[in-house]
């Protein structure tokens, strides 16, 4: 990329390659009172502080008394290392491509082959198809009726339970919707899957929990933020990395022609730019000193912004808003950033993302006359405080 | 400053000046140790920043500790000096530290 060599780059200018970051300037809404940290260094300090608790996605309504039945994206401390550790050799680079790499080729052979049938197809629904399969695999969703049918069930939940606002009222509206999207996936996913591996213990989620006699409610919440994560977040990384691809031959080509090394450093600068997540809440326990600029008084809370640490040139270095993939080889930082979090909450996903992305575009960009049909439409989802992207259509040559 | 020689296993040595307070693997990273991946940032939850410190420095270093355990044990690497980097924080006591770095970090 050329823009590696813009030396006398003025600050804060040069090209911007963004592309949802006029839509997330526009929609992001920190929690209310909530502090904005932008800071690179200060932002990483505070996510790693054995001090704050995790104060995102209405955690504050989330009663931790009994830590057995809630997901352990709520938990902090000794609880969280434990819960992450139990099953964090299901994400372990070792494990991605010993054992799910082998699922992302089957899925990629049936992609191409329904593509290459169809002639073309949208975009989101084929890496949504990727994101499914892989994270249904490692959770252990293995016995539902179609792997469609349970990201959409999945979904379903998803959606409600972020919406979720405090009063009575709201309670009773919340459960009116909730219970019965929370009973389709029990009857026709978790269910059948725990039956199976009560029979057949495999290497996943699901057979973890099973082992360790976890409760009914404990089990739904696991999976869900392991798979709904996993299948929501990868689906439109997935798009907008093929967007910037499309639309920028010479990137396109380095990505086809450098190795996995650099498919992965374009891929990471691509989502240092785009980062599906944006904000990260935390509350102090405790009062929060650090030697890089952080400084939380106990009780605060304070919302870090990726897309402002992402794009910090203490860390990125002139042009921050530039697609360079040299950037974070130069800057010696770890090619994401703050795009998969930091600290103890850091994305468990993040390897897998990152490999099935490159496993995807690496075969969609090999297929003759592969083309983008329409540009995707890019939209905001107030739910997740992140970018969807929609309608994009790919096509290639018949096989 | 205190000098830490990373060995590859080719043979190859690179001696860095490295900074007390920070993670061995924030060293490694920040002098160009290439063996040293850290695709996590130093969270321990990636296991691509392993090192094999040498006999005479492990009881210094410290054994593995329980965060690093999931990770060393998910890469299958059974050294019995292996440690994460990104757990061991470089002190002047480290002065001279001996590391080995593996063949493959995934």
């Amino acid at each position: 990329m050329s823009s590696a060599q813009v030396q006398g780059c003025p600050v804060r200018h040069g090209r911007d390659d963004r592309k949802s970051a006029r839509l997330a300037d526009a929609n992001l809404q920190p929690a209310k009172n909530a502090r904005v940290v932008g800071s690179f260094a200060a932002a990483r300090e505070i996510l790693r502080s054995p001090k704050v608790r995790q104060a995102g996605a209405s955690a504050d309504q989330i009663d931790l008394s009994r830590p057995e039945e809630i997901s352990f994206f709520f938990l902090d401390g000794d609880k969280h290392r434990k819960r992450r550790a139990a099953v964090a050799g299901l994400f372990a680079p070792k494990t991605i491509v010993t054992r799910h790499r082998a699922v992302m080729d089957r899925t990629m052979d049936a992609i191409v082959a329904d593509l290459q049938g169809r002639g073309s197809a949208p975009l989101d629904e084929l890496s949504w198809q990727m994101a499914v399969d892989v994270a249904a695999e490692i959770v252990g969703l293995t016995e539902s009726d179609s792997n469609v049918n349970l990201a959409n069930r999945v979904k379903a939940v998803l959606d409600s339970s972020v919406s979720r606002k405090p009063g009575f009222l709201n309670t009773l509206l919340f459960n009116a919707k909730m219970i019965p999207r929370v009973g389709k996936f029990w009857k026709h996913d978790l269910a059948p899957a725990i039956e199976a591996r009560k029979r057949q213990p495999k290497d996943d989620v699901i057979s973890y929990m099973v082992k360790e006699n976890y409760s009914k409610k404990g089990m739904i919440m696991e999976c869900l933020s392991y798979g709904g994560a996993g299948m929501m977040t990868t689906r439109e990384f997935i798009v907008m990395a093929a967007w910037h691809l499309f639309e920028k031959p010479e990137l396109r080509e380095r990505f086809l022609t450098g190795g996995e090394d650099d498919q992965f450093a374009i891929l990471e600068e691509i989502l240092r730019l785009e980062p599906v997540a944006s904000l990260l809440h935390r509350k102090a326990a405790e009062p929060v000193e650090g030697t890089q600029g952080a400084s939380v008084q106990e009780g605060e809370t304070v919302c870090v912004s990726i897309r402002e640490a992402n794009t910090d040139e203490a860390i990125t270095g002139p042009c921050p808003y530039e697609l360079d993939p040299d950037r974070a080889k130069r800057m010696k930082v770890v090619g994401p950033y703050l795009s998969f979090g930091d600290g103890p909450h850091r994305c468990p996903g993040a390897q897998v993302a990152l490999h099935e992305t490159r496993v995807f575009l690496d075969r969609l960009f090999r297929l003759p006359g592969i083309r983008l049909v329409s540009e995707p439409e890019i939209q905001w989802n107030p739910q997740i405080q992140g970018y969807e992207l929609r309608g994009a259509v790919v096509a290639c040559d018949p096989a | 400053m205190v000098a830490i020689r990373f060995i590859a296993v080719d043979g190859s040595a690179q001696t860095i000046d490295a900074t007390v307070g920070i993670s061995l693997m924030e060293n490694a990273v920040a002098n160009g140790v290439e063996a040293i991946e850290a695709i996590c940032g130093g969270n321990a939850y990636c296991g691509t920043c392993r090192v094999h410190v040498e006999p005479e420095w492990r009881k210094i270093t410290g054994p593995i500790t329980e965060i690093e355990e999931p990770m060393i044990e998910a890469s299958g690497d059974t050294d019995p000096g292996v440690r994460l980097s990104c757990q061991i924080e470089v002190t002047e006591a480290l002065e001279g530290l001996v590391v080995h770095t593996p063949e493959s970090q995934s």
